[in-house]
């Protein structure tokens, strides 16, 4: 430390003896005005890069990984309810509804495989606990096959396990993963630093050239001009393209909202479907299955009238109108079930209204998911060829700064 | 030279060492468990101080039994003949006694022919019934909240009961026996002190149960226990005979072990102070006795128990 001192001190002698001549000062200049490009120029082309790494996360990571983990809930929720029906139904199970569970089962499995790449320690359960369910329900069916009454217990069991272990993991999952979207959205906002550095950058090109003309009676630099014109287009380019892509995010959020609430309307959809369900195979003992059917659907048309304000498309008017639908229907198994004709409640409920409802959901689902992608894609397509602009942009920038000075300079000798 | 490469190597092997290979470590899943199970310490408050003494199956004599579509005027029945349906509540997950059959979806079993027989005594057709299933914990608030007209399912007669809701006399004697895998080495209830034992909450076999066992799992239904049993989280099941016969029926690696060692006497559960009732069921009961009904039913359902006893001797206070 000791030895370095003495070439410091002489190096700070040198460049402040430099800065007490007018030639000293100027190449002083010329060495800050092309650092300072370069760095204003560089900055800028870091947080472009990192803005077109966030959409190009949102589009091809966070949204399709939130998409995933919806599923994973859907899905679940889905074969709980279709396992429950195929039990009601009494006799041997119909064959479309032992598909439409193993098709769910299936489903969750593989949108459980894409979320457990990104997030393994919220997935531990589900992968643990799937297993077990299936498990549960397979013992139910022989049970059932065989006319044995503990079938019902274990299928009992199994949707007990669904309702307090898996989908609440489901659930945790789902909220991850939408909290990684939001993140990614934060992301790509506006610049301020960047374009902060490149506005002093102009103002010190703007100050150097009064300098100049104050020092050499001269009243243009060319050199200097073109310098200082690089860097307002290069700081107008960058602002533009942000504000561009701060709009676009803001409306992919506008959609990521939908899709949000979108999902959430499905699974309450499910939910309901199974509390129906199941209040008939309780058969006089499922008054908390009515009660929860009652509360998921209050929910569950909030859910419906905030898509509609959101974005009223015809998807959300045909499920506002199927869900109304159903909700007659139900009203009319409740009265036949109350009124002790059981099998006219079961008959009522294979009604086409709640698949229509869940179709019109899923279709309205695919819509805010386009638009999201959309959104994204316009915002990715500003940010194009900002980066190459802007480096460019930055080399002639610093380019000029030197000429110019050089040119006075030249004048010195 | 040679030596002192293997000299450096082992140098640096020994002060650089690897992180140790990696392991998959398993997520521990405890087992699943039926949904609204616990554990329980102590027999339900209600029951702890000394019984009630009082001649629990000792019913109201009936009458002569009105014709079938004809109760008299201003009667319980005439209130449920002109409502075109008796309420019933049974039990749809025991067995032999009170089931959903899977196949047709009805409910079937000795207590649910109980219930048809007294429905055909008032309408003359045993189909008019609607059926309610019940929890063991729910057929006294049912009946309480008039939401039932009454109750077939294996309900047992106690001093304790009585205060709540009627019986009629008793239409089954049944005894709480223990049920446990074939290879336990478990033969009675006096096995079972260190043993954990599951039974259905609000049950007779509960009380009876929690004091001469370590621990005591309580779960809303009979089946519930099966599960338990079959996913070995209980030792053993205790409750009455017919249960057990019917869940020993559904798993054949089980045994009923063990003598009775409780009487069960099962009555109709009837709504306190409907007496015109009580004494309707019980002359419905007395013409099942006498004409072989009651011995068709339990050919028909408990034959596993053994051939069919006497049906039990009505006894009445008057």
């Amino acid at each position: 430390m000791v030895i370095d001192s003495q070439p410091r001190q002489a190096l700070v002698r040198r460049v402040t003896g430099l800065a007490r001549s007018t030639p000293g000062r100027l190449s002083l200049i010329a060495v800050v005005l092309v650092l300072a490009s370069l760095a204003s120029g560089s900055l800028a082309t870091w947080s472009v890069n990192r803005q077109e790494q966030a959409l190009q996360d949102l589009a091809t990571r966070s949204e399709p990984l939130a998409h995933a983990a919806q599923e994973v809930y859907r899905s679940l929720q889905d074969a709980d309810a279709t396992a429950a029906s195929a039990f009601l139904s009494g006799g041997l199970e119909p064959t479309q509804l032992r598909e439409r569970y193993e098709a769910d089962i299936a489903q969750a499995q593989a949108a459980l495989s894409v979320a457990t790449a990104s997030s393994p320690d919220l997935t531990a359960t589900l992968a643990a606990q799937l297993p077990v369910y299936t498990g549960l329900i397979e013992t139910a069916r022989t049970n059932n096959r065989q006319g044995f009454p503990v079938g019902a217990a274990y299928l009992r069991e199994a949707s007990g396990l669904m309702r307090t272990q898996l989908l609440p993991a489901a659930q945790e999952l789902y909220r991850a993963e939408t909290d990684r979207v939001a993140r990614a959205q934060d992301e790509a906002g506006f610049p301020v630093a960047p374009v902060l550095v490149a506005l002093a950058f102009v103002i010190g090109l703007v100050l150097t050239q009064r300098y100049l003309t104050r020092k050499t009676n001269r009243l243009l630099n060319i050199g200097l001009l073109v310098a200082t014109s690089a860097a307002v287009v290069s700081l107008l380019w960058v602002t533009t393209v942000s504000v561009l892509v701060m709009r676009d995010v803001a409306d992919s959020r506008t959609a990521s909202a939908k899709v949000d609430v979108l999902a959430q309307a499905r699974i309450a959809t499910l939910t309901a479907r199974g509390d129906e369900t199941l209040t008939l195979v309780a058969r006089g003992a499922g008054q908390a299955y009515e009660k929860s059917f009652v509360e998921v659907s209050q929910r569950l048309e909030g859910q419906l009238e905030q898509a509609k304000r959101l974005d009223d498309t015809e998807a959300v008017d045909q499920a506002m109108r199927h869900f109304r639908q159903w909700q007659q229907v139900h009203q009319r198994i409740r009265e036949a079930d109350d009124a002790g004709q059981y099998n006219d409640a079961v008959n009522l409920i294979d009604n086409p209204y709640f698949d229509s409802l869940d179709s019109d959901l899923v279709r309205a689902i695919g819509q805010a998911r386009q638009d999201f992608s959309d959104e994204v894609a316009v915002a990715r397509a500003s940010l194009a060829g900002t980066v190459v602009g802007v480096l460019v942009l930055a080399v002639i920038s610093a380019a000029g700064s030197t000429m110019g000075l050089w040119q006075r300079l030249k004048e010195y000798r | 030279m040679r030596r002192l490469a293997l000299v450096s190597v082992a140098l640096i092997s020994a002060c650089s060492a690897g992180p140790a290979p990696s392991e998959i470590v398993p997520r521990t899943a405890g087992a699943p468990q039926p949904a609204g199970a616990s554990t329980v310490t102590s027999a339900p408050s209600s029951t702890t101080g000394p019984a009630p003494s009082c001649d629990a199956t000792a019913s109201l004599r009936p009458g002569a039994l009105p014709a079938a579509g004809q109760m008299p005027a201003g009667s319980t029945m005439e209130r449920i003949l002109k409502r075109g349906r008796l309420i019933a509540g049974v039990d749809q997950n025991s067995y032999l006694m009170g089931f959903r059959n899977s196949f047709t979806g009805e409910l079937e079993g000795f207590d649910v022919d109980v219930a048809r027989q007294i429905t055909k005594a008032v309408f003359g057709d045993e189909k008019k019934v609607q059926f309610k299933v019940v929890t063991s914990a729910e057929r006294i608030p049912m009946l309480q909240r008039g939401e039932v007209d009454l109750v077939v399912r294996t309900m047992t007669i106690t001093c304790d009961r009585l205060k709540d809701v009627e019986f009629s006399s008793v239409y089954y004697q049944a005894g709480q026996r223990v049920l446990v895998r074939r290879n336990s080495g478990i033969a009675g209830v006096d096995g079972l002190k260190d043993r954990k034992v599951c039974v259905a909450a609000g049950s007779t076999s509960l009380n009876n149960v929690v004091s001469r066992v370590k621990t005591t799992v309580s779960v809303p239904n009979w089946t519930d226990c099966l599960v338990m049993l079959q996913q070995g989280q209980t030792d053993a099941i205790s409750t009455d005979d017919t249960i057990l016969a019917g869940l020993a029926a559904q798993d054949p690696y089980t045994e009923v072990v063990g003598a009775r060692f409780t009487e069960e006497p099962y009555g109709v559960g009837i709504p306190k102070g409907q007496e015109d009732l009580v004494r309707f069921v019980n002359g419905v009961l007395e013409r099942m006795r006498a004409d072989g009904t009651w011995g068709a039913i339990y050919r028909r359902w408990l034959n596993t128990l053994g051939p069919a006893p006497a049906p039990p001797v009505a006894r009445y206070r008057d």
